[in-house]
């Protein structure tokens, strides 16, 4: 019994790790730029796919080749929405914001569903059989999950504390006029700002996607999580974006102790709710 | 003939349906992204009533009431939230609804579908032949112009609008913003309660892939193509975009390529939200700004 809780435990951690990396880049955008980027999942989504492009029959490439090349692909996706779509609105209202991304969002998943269909697809690595430890099962790929969310973590952190663009990424995100008075540069910020989430985005997806499987409809349903973790934490606030995502990758892991697995996708949207109802003070609805 | 018969039904249940966001969006300044769920709890409640035989009317009534009620409850919470994150909460409420639609087997039959759903009997007359359901689908869509054109003309109206303008001005007024954004919410999901349920009777075959966000980001066009904040706005836009989807369907392709119709299609939908909003974020149609509006 105790290693089914072990278990379940682990299972959420690794969930929440992946869920964690979502969130960082969902709250980084929205610190900087002010909006919440619908299109967001599709990058997670994107990432999964272009590294199953690569892996697939014309290339085939081994795993390690192909894991930068695809994390660049979805760079090129993010820096190309915001050159293309964003920066020409970048005045706009928040609402404006909000239809593009979606519009966005809704041309990428289908986009993806063009290439490869709608089917569900998985990279076709050999299934490795779990190690045990203390009664609990962990495979490989489950082991470099954590590891590299641990380490992106931590090189996040050095960035967002040690280097000069983490710092301006900072201050424009407490203040854009302040960071413009103070001379940082905007628009190279703004830049990196989609280099680092659009990474994030796709690292995470390709973890999910080595860990579970790849279908076009993920882009969306891991945006509503990564969304509630980003609530949970505090809006435009990385470490609680951390926090949150292991919140719901453990609740989600619990959570099929008692439900019907086919809601276990529901946990999130159930938490916000939970999280709106009593503690409002979190995000409130005032303000434009 | 028929056809032309087809596309008008479908062109006035959307109309119906994008009518009702309107409200939201248009008037209220509140971005649902998660209209679809009601459209589907109307659809579902009413078929499975009439499937175990209870007459029309009610499940009509029945469905209405549903749909308020989750608009209600949805609203609760989720307009504490601030506009972008509104969004995102009532995106989310519409896969739940999708899940459950998909889940509890026992009632809906999960994916397989509701099929069979019987033609409507209202007033002990019975809408079955095509152009019977085009009158009762205008009816319904002329009933439902008209009462959101009471609605929006209504001094109640005027403070939505308000509202919509500048939200601290409203309350500086002595309005309740929030009630008042509850009010026109669940107004709204009415309305999309009632046009799942004249959806659902006409198709008569009704299952979760029905209500996904495919049908979301549809019916938001037609309002943003349209002219989100106008009365005609929204018929403008579902009739040209429901012509264009349904026509679609029509054309005769060979089979290997009808399975990249469907990607294709919206992915154009996705882009012409994002074109509109770069190049003419008013829609076809221009609101026209009143005097006196908190502006």
């Amino acid at each position: 019994m105790s290693s089914f809780l072990l278990q379940t435990i682990l299972n959420g951690i690794l969930a929440g790790c992946i869920y964690s990396l979502f969130a960082m880049g969902l709250t980084l955008i929205y610190g900087v730029l002010n909006f919440v980027n619908f299109a967001h999942g599709e990058l997670i989504m994107w990432g999964a796919y272009f590294l199953y492009f690569l892996m697939e029959k014309p290339l085939s490439l081994p795993l390690s080749f192909a894991l930068l090349p695809a994390l660049f692909l979805t760079v090129l996706i993010g820096l190309g929405s915001d050159r293309l779509i964003f920066k020409p609105l970048r005045k706009a209202n928040r609402l404006t914001l909000l239809i593009t991304s979606l519009g966005l969002s809704f041309l990428l998943r289908n986009g993806a569903q063009l290439f490869w269909g709608a089917e569900i697809r998985t990279y076709g690595l050999e299934i490795k059989k779990g190690m045990r430890f203390l009664g609990v099962s962990i495979t490989l790929n489950q082991v470099a999950i954590i590891v590299v969310s641990v380490l992106c973590i931590f090189l996040l952190y050095l960035f967002f504390y040690k280097s000069r663009m983490g710092k301006s990424m900072r201050a424009i995100s407490d203040d854009l006029e302040l960071a413009r008075v103070m001379g940082i540069p905007s628009d190279r910020t703004i830049q990196w700002t989609w280099v680092i989430a659009s990474s994030l985005a796709g690292l995470g997806g390709i973890l999910l996607a080595l860990d579970t499987n790849l279908h076009p409809g993920m882009g969306l349903i891991n945006l509503v999580k990564a969304f509630a973790a980003t609530l949970l934490g505090g809006v435009g606030n990385l470490w609680g974006a951390l926090f949150g995502g292991m919140i719901i990758g453990l609740a989600e892991n619990i959570s099929i102790w008692i439900l019907s697995p086919g809601y276990k996708d529901a946990i999130a949207f159930g938490i916000m709710v939970v999280m709106l109802l009593f503690r409002s003070s979190v995000v409130f609805s005032s303000k434009e | 003939m028929d056809l032309f018969l087809h596309l008008s039904v479908m062109s006035l249940i959307y109309i119906i349906f994008a009518l009702s966001l309107n409200l939201e969006i248009g008037y209220t300044g509140l971005f649902n992204f998660g209209h679809v769920a009601f459209f589907g709890i109307g659809a579902y409640t009413s078929a499975l009533l009439t499937l175990h035989h209870f007459p029309f009317e009610i499940s009509l009534l029945v469905a209405l009431f549903l749909s308020g009620i989750s608009g209600f409850l949805l609203s609760l919470p989720s307009l504490r939230l601030r506009g972008d994150f509104f969004g995102i909460a009532t995106l989310g409420f519409g896969e739940i609804i999708r899940m459950v639609f998909q889940n509890e087997v026992w009632l809906t039959k999960g994916p397989m579908g509701l099929p069979g759903i019987p033609k409507p009997k209202l007033l002990s007359v019975r809408f079955a032949t095509l152009p019977q359901y085009l009158l009762l689908t205008l009816g319904f869509a002329i009933l439902t112009f008209l009462i959101l054109r009471g609605i929006i003309r209504s001094p109640f109206g005027r403070v939505l609008k308000g509202i919509r303008e500048d939200e601290i001005a409203a309350e500086a007024l002595g309005k309740n913003v929030y009630r008042f954004r509850i009010k026109s919410f669940v107004v709204g999901s009415i309305f999309a309660g009632l046009a799942g349920v004249l959806w659902g009777h006409y198709t008569t075959f009704i299952s979760p892939n029905d209500f996904t966000i495919i049908e979301t980001v549809l019916v938001l066009l037609i309002v943003v193509l349209g002219g989100k904040g106008t009365e005609w706005g929204p018929i403008l836009g579902a009739i040209l975009l429901i012509f264009f989807q349904e026509s679609l369907r029509f054309l005769r392709l060979p089979p290997e390529y009808s399975r990249y119709l469907a990607p294709l299609q919206q992915m154009i939908f996705g882009a012409l939200l994002i074109l509109m909003m770069l190049f003419r974020p008013e829609g076809l149609i221009k609101e026209r700004r009143e005097h006196g509006c908190l502006s």
